[in-house]
């Protein structure tokens, strides 16, 4: 494939999407962008579009309008499994893992795109050590925490260049979250760019660069994570 | 003596039923659809095999199951790729159903056209004919290498999907479509070979079938019954279980043969009804 990236383009380039869910519209004219080595939080409430926004970056539910675009390169028209092998990777909300599969096999799904890169089985081990000693078990008999790091795991052995990760935190003991994000904090050092969902909006902002809050599917705020008015965030987040 | 004779070879047969449902319930595990053509290509491997056996007279007919079972991974591969993965589309489960139900129509009827109603069988040579004595009683030579090469096709059928790659994306891809999406696995290519496999016993198991029954386009339902009844006894989703439900089916319908030489299928299905009532998951239980 050429290589159609101009050293101006961002990594990712979402412009004006509309999304929608069957007839329900769920996305409205929202954009972003994210440099490569930046991490950008998309926060918002419950059903304000962020995962859906995901889902469209993925191929998985496409825009009906606007473009998106990796490096340059538009996904207008390529299947889920194309912008995988692109090196887009999800760790998706409620992780997701293959139950049929051991905690290795479903690790080993992640590099069927057969990308090279950084991370392999060893590495993901190294990051998360707990998952060596538990690799021959079902992947879905695992805590809550360490089954998120088999999903963050299997995204990583794709060798992603845009990672993106729907609510890492949902659903886990604070303790358990410290640690997911102790780990996060690695993974940023790689120089992949991320985009992060997250309901605790303090979190989001301190292991982000860029956020972005989206209302009912609209963009509300947008700007540099450290230095967001609070009562601006209050107002975008839930509202007048 | 007799009787245990008897029940040796309805054992012997159930290898063969075993592979008839084996197929079947490969493509429902991974793709939760009910081939209702399954029969059919059962019938069509028996008249590949007529074909191939007089064309080639040189070659001994047991060594017809290689290219039969090829011709069944490819029309499988093709018959997924062309049609079923376009029905499997919006999630609807109807569609493949009525999909392979017109299919099997057609595949009747394009092989009543293509070779007529009459009765056919293969003669399979020696091979068929031959027979060994173990402890007074008297075992076909085919029937038992039948059995064997039905285990060894279930052993290497669950060996390519507990230890293999391959398997791995046909677990994955059953669990989860969407989520292997995501990881750069096409579901649809998955698919097109599980099919492929699936085919590929049917057409073989037809082929074999077709050196110890006499068979005619029509024989694809009566086949196909007993596909179905070797998976729903077997537990869905258990291969080995269909390999048990296959031994259990033959040795009724052998049986109840000897008994009322009339009516051996209905013994069979007599004994498929009871299991069910006893044992509603099947005999290895339903591990979802």
């Amino acid at each position: 494939m050429p290589d159609v990236s101009k050293p101006q383009d961002p990594l990712l380039l979402v412009d004006t999407v509309d999304v929608f869910h069957g007839d329900l519209q769920a996305v409205f004219g929202v954009s972003l962008q994210v440099q490569p080595g930046q991490a950008l939080a998309l926060i918002g409430a419950n059903g304000a579009g962020k995962s859906t926004l995901l889902r469209a970056i993925t191929g998985l539910t496409p825009p009906r309008r606007g473009s998106i675009r990796l490096a340059g390169q538009s996904l207008a028209g390529l299947p889920a499994e194309r912008i995988a092998a692109l090196g887009v990777a999800l760790v998706p909300e409620g992780r997701q893992l293959f139950p049929s599969l051991s905690v290795e096999e479903n690790l080993q799904m992640g590099s069927m795109a057969g990308r090279r890169g950084p991370w392999s089985l060893q590495r993901v081990y190294e990051l998360f050590p707990v998952l060596q000693q538990m690799r021959t078990r079902p992947a879905t008999r695992l805590s809550g925490g360490q089954q998120q790091m088999v999903a963050i795991g299997r995204a990583l052995m794709a060798n992603p260049r845009l990672l993106l990760c729907d609510e890492l935190s949902l659903g886990l003991a604070p303790l358990v979250v410290e640690e997911i994000y102790r780990a996060f904090a690695r993974i940023r050092g790689e120089g992949l760019a991320i985009v992060l969902v997250e309901q605790d909006v303090a979190r989001a902002c301190a292991v982000s660069d860029q956020m972005l809050c989206l209302l009912k599917g609209r963009s509300t705020l947008a700007g540099a994570s450290n230095a967001v008015p609070r009562e601006q965030l209050a107002t975008a987040y839930f509202g007048e | 003596m007799d009787w245990i004779a008897t029940a040796v070879n309805g054992a012997l047969l159930g290898g063969l039923y075993g592979l008839f449902g084996l197929g079947l319930a490969l493509v429902f595990g991974v793709m939760r659809v009910v081939n209702l053509a399954h029969g059919e290509f059962i019938v069509a491997g028996a008249y590949l095999g007529v074909y191939l056996v007089a064309a080639l007279p040189q070659l001994p007919p047991w060594l017809m199951v290689l290219p039969v079972a090829l011709a069944g991974y490819a029309l499988g591969w093709g018959l997924q790729a062309g049609v079923v993965n376009r029905a499997l589309q919006g999630g609807d489960l109807l569609r493949p159903l009525m999909l392979t139900f017109g299919l099997s129509v057609v595949l009747r009827n394009g092989m009543v056209q293509a070779f007529g109603a009459d009765s056919r069988a293969i003669d399979g040579g020696e091979l068929t004919r031959a027979g060994i004595d173990i402890a007074g009683l008297r075992i076909g030579l085919y029937p038992l290498l039948v059995l064997l090469l039905a285990a060894v096709l279930f052993a290497a059928l669950h060996w390519l999907l507990k230890h293999s790659a391959f398997g791995r994306t046909v677990r994955a891809t059953a669990d989860l479509p969407e989520v292997a999406r995501l990881m750069g696995v096409s579901p649809g290519r998955v698919f097109n070979r599980v099919m492929g496999l699936s085919i590929a016993f049917a057409m073989l198991a037809g082929f074999l079938l077709a050196q110890r029954t006499l068979f005619t386009p029509f024989s694809g339902v009566e086949r196909m019954l007993i596909a179905f009844e070797v998976v729903i006894l077997g537990g869905l989703g258990s291969f080995w279980g269909a390999l048990a439900g296959g031994v259990v089916l033959g040795m009724a319908q052998l049986l109840g043969q000897k008994f009322d030489s009339n009516a051996g299928p209905l013994y069979a299905h007599g004994v498929f009804v009871a299991t069910l009532l006893l044992l509603p998951r099947g005999l290895a239980g339903d591990r979802r």
